[in-house]
């Protein structure tokens, strides 16, 4: 029999470990966009140091299994003497690897950016961090809107592993009681539906956002 | 830290078997996948909306919630519908369905990418529902789709490694399970790094050189 | 006419044997131009001779391959050292060219600031001044172009017109010494041309000193003081409106103002509009 009486019961608890999903993976989301503005940065830059660190760093992240990130950062860090808690190891695994990620959209968003925006910054005498901070990140921002946005969701369902290595969240909570009670199914599905709805909750964020800054972009 | 690199040629049959099983499961769970996403697609776009209308649903969900909670719930939930599933089948059962809801997507932006008119045309012609979809548009979406394939498939390939959760004995699982019985956590997981990290590289390249081919041989053909 | 006096003072843009090349491709043929205080100076030509090129090489938004552009006597974008050029920093460049305003063709407001924040945003960081006199002078300046009441609009809610009138009060509002316009009304639609050059003429008007690249023959038979005919990279004419619309006799150019008239002329008389 499918136990509703459970799910309610459980349902303060997991809500409360949801708010700490939330937090772990907007927290990475917003390091991971200023890692992601400086590699892209450095991707874009004339210097040839900093084009092959970037283009290091973005292939290394999104190569390889943010499982086996989070797995290296959990029992590595402490071999090479870095003993932090396991959830702050995670919370930055996570903004490492959607750094990259957040690089290369933001990447797509300078390279869309009209050259002749630019020029008029260079005619009315901005200076290069001025062109860089009040012209190009906002457009940038504006232009990648949508992508930023599932990126960020990306990242909440992300967060799901970091369950494995010990951090206490949404996930991590749900096994705990699926396993003390014996009836996963119930546990996992509002489990999932608790993520749905907070992945809902940021793409409709997301469509206002992005409805009230098209009126500002269209040309 | 010194590295022992010995734990790892020790272990060679165990790691070889893992990554053999990793790429069974990557190639099984994409080819599911793909035709799982198509057929989602096709239902969704050239049926009626009450089969559609559950299918969005499906797609919805298994964008909106992590890979490993469906996991779970395909593995350890099965049991409830009488899916008494082993490890490897609901790993490959969960990577298809998780794939085929973003495929079924990228299919559907193709469809739509063909312009009306050609079809307006066929119809006009007489040629059925199916044959256009299969003659038509097919071949002309799948250009234009390929590089969304292709990345959705390499990703897909990432994916694999969560299967360790639920005791699937693929690349991640064996390589950790030889890290914790000789505490080499370092030449291990490091190791894991370096393969994942080679196998999409490699994967990535391929799938240009075939946009590219394929890219080359549309123009050809359209000459 | 203000030449006679003029000719004597030193002129505000002087462009000495300029030549520009992309690659092998040679744009500019060595190009000698003068542009006096308060003169209007109207550049025309086919599109691919060179014109555009030209007055992105004063704006410096070209680095020009050879030659010397003086901007009020300092040399623009490089300094000579034992007879060779070496580039200046960016930050040289735009003191030198910090009091030459440009239009361009594509108007270039940025999408994500109001009218008035197109305007005021570069007075604040660039010049330093502080938010409510910026915002004045900006309010001022969009009064001006005849837009005081669009301040708050975003550009995607204007006109191309209206867009390119903010795009001029932003170049004015940095007091240039100097407006260059880049084909100013060649983006916008027949009807929104007029309210354009009507904020040009008054500029002139007001003894603004002004370099026009244009298809606009009207406005540069009424306005110019000089008008200057480029042809394959090189200034085939030049002289007052009268010399080159009515008696040059240069092949190139007679061509081209016929094709002009033909593509314009839909009324019999309608030559007049060019007197």
């Amino acid at each position: 029999m499918f136990d509703f009486n459970l799910i309610i019961k459980s349902l303060p608890m997991l809500l409360e470990a949801s708010v700490w999903t939330v937090v772990y993976s907007l927290t990475s989301v917003a390091i991971g966009f200023c890692i992601g503005t400086l590699m892209c940065a450095a991707g874009l830059s004339a210097s040839r140091l900093g084009r092959g660190i970037s283009a290091f760093y973005v292939s290394f992240f999104r190569g390889v299994p943010l499982l086996v990130q989070l797995l290296i950062s959990y029992y590595c860090l402490p071999l090479i003497g870095v003993n932090v808690p396991s959830s702050v190891a995670a919370v930055g695994t996570l903004a490492l690897c959607t750094g990259a990620y957040l690089a290369e959209i933001l990447r797509g968003g300078f390279l869309g950016i009209s050259p002749g925006l630019i020029e008029a910054a260079r005619m009315v005498g901005l200076s290069r961090r001025q062109i860089l901070t009040r012209i190009e990140v906002p457009l940038a921002v504006r232009l990648t809107l949508p992508a930023l946005v599932n990126e960020t969701t990306m990242m909440v369902k992300a967060s799901s592993l970091i369950s494995v290595v010990g951090v206490l969240e949404l996930t991590r909570l749900a096994q705990n009681i699926a396993t003390s009670t014996f009836q996963p199914l119930e546990i996992y599905l509002t489990a999932g539906a608790i993520y749905f709805v907070i992945n809902g909750a940021i793409t409709l964020l997301g469509q206002l956002a992005e409805s009230r800054f098209r009126l500002e972009t269209a040309r | 830290m010194s590295f022992n690199l010995a734990i790892l040629t020790d272990n060679w049959r165990e790691i070889l078997d893992g990554m053999a099983l990793t790429i069974l499961i990557w190639a099984a769970g994409t080819a599911i996948g793909l035709a799982v996403g198509l057929a989602v697609a096709v239902v969704q776009l050239f049926t009626n909306r009450w089969l559609a209308a559950p299918l969005a649903l499906y797609v919805a969900v298994m964008r909106g919630t992590p890979f490993l909670i469906q996991l779970f719930v395909i593995y350890y939930g099965g049991p409830f519908f009488g899916l008494d599933l082993t490890p490897l089948t609901a790993g490959i059962a969960g990577l298809a369905l998780y794939g085929g809801a973003y495929f079924s997507e990228i299919f559907r932006a193709g469809f739509l990418s063909v312009p009306p008119g050609q079809i307006e045309a066929a119809r006009m012609m007489g040629i059925g529902r199916l044959d256009i979809v299969r003659h038509v548009q097919l071949p002309q979406m799948l250009v234009i789709i390929l590089p969304a394939l292709a990345n959705m498939t390499v990703l897909l390939s990432k994916e694999t490694a969560v299967l360790s959760v639920i005791t699937v004995n693929e690349l991640t699982s064996v390589i950790q399970s030889i890290g914790s019985t000789t505490f080499a956590f370092a030449e291990t997981l490091l190791f894991l790094a370096l393969v994942y990290w080679a196998f999409l590289e490699i994967v990535t390249a391929a799938a240009r050189r075939l946009e590219k081919r394929v890219g080359r041989f549309m123009l050809r053909s359209q000459s | 006419m203000t030449a006679d006096n003029a000719t004597n003072s030193r002129p505000i843009i002087d462009v000495r044997g300029v030549w520009k090349r992309f690659g092998t491709a040679e744009v500019l043929k060595g190009i000698d131009l003068a542009i006096r205080k308060s003169e209007v100076t109207c550049i025309i030509g086919p599109s691919g001779s060179g014109k555009s090129t030209l007055l992105r090489c004063i704006a410096f938004l070209e680095e020009y391959s050879e030659g010397e552009i003086y901007i009020e006597g300092e040399l623009l974008g490089f300094a000579l050292e034992g007879g060779k050029r070496r580039r200046v920093s960016d930050a040289e460049v735009a003191r030198v060219r910090r009091n030459v305003g440009f239009v361009f063709q594509q108007f270039n407001l940025w999408p994500h600031m109001t009218a008035l924040e197109n305007v005021a945003m570069p007075l604040k960081l660039a010049r330093g001044i502080a938010r409510e006199d910026a915002e004045k002078r900006a309010r001022r300046m969009l009064e001006k172009v005849g837009l005081g009441h669009r301040a708050g609009a975003y550009p995607s809610q204007l006109s191309g017109g209206q867009q390119q009138r903010v795009g001029i009060a932003r170049a004015l509002a940095m007091e240039p010494h100097i407006m260059l316009f880049d084909e100013p009304t060649s983006a916008l639609d027949p009807e929104l041309v007029g309210e354009v050059l009507q904020v040009m003429r008054d500029l002139a008007a007001e003894g603004m000193t002004m370099a026009v690249v244009t298809h606009e023959m009207g406005f540069a038979a009424q306005v110019a003081d000089t008008v200057v005919f480029i042809d394959h990279g090189v200034i085939a004419a030049s002289g007052s409106p009268q010399q080159v619309f009515r008696k040059d006799e240069n092949p190139r150019l007679r061509q081209f103002l016929q094709n002009y008239f033909e593509r314009n002329v839909f009324w019999q008389g309608g030559e007049d509009a060019a007197s």
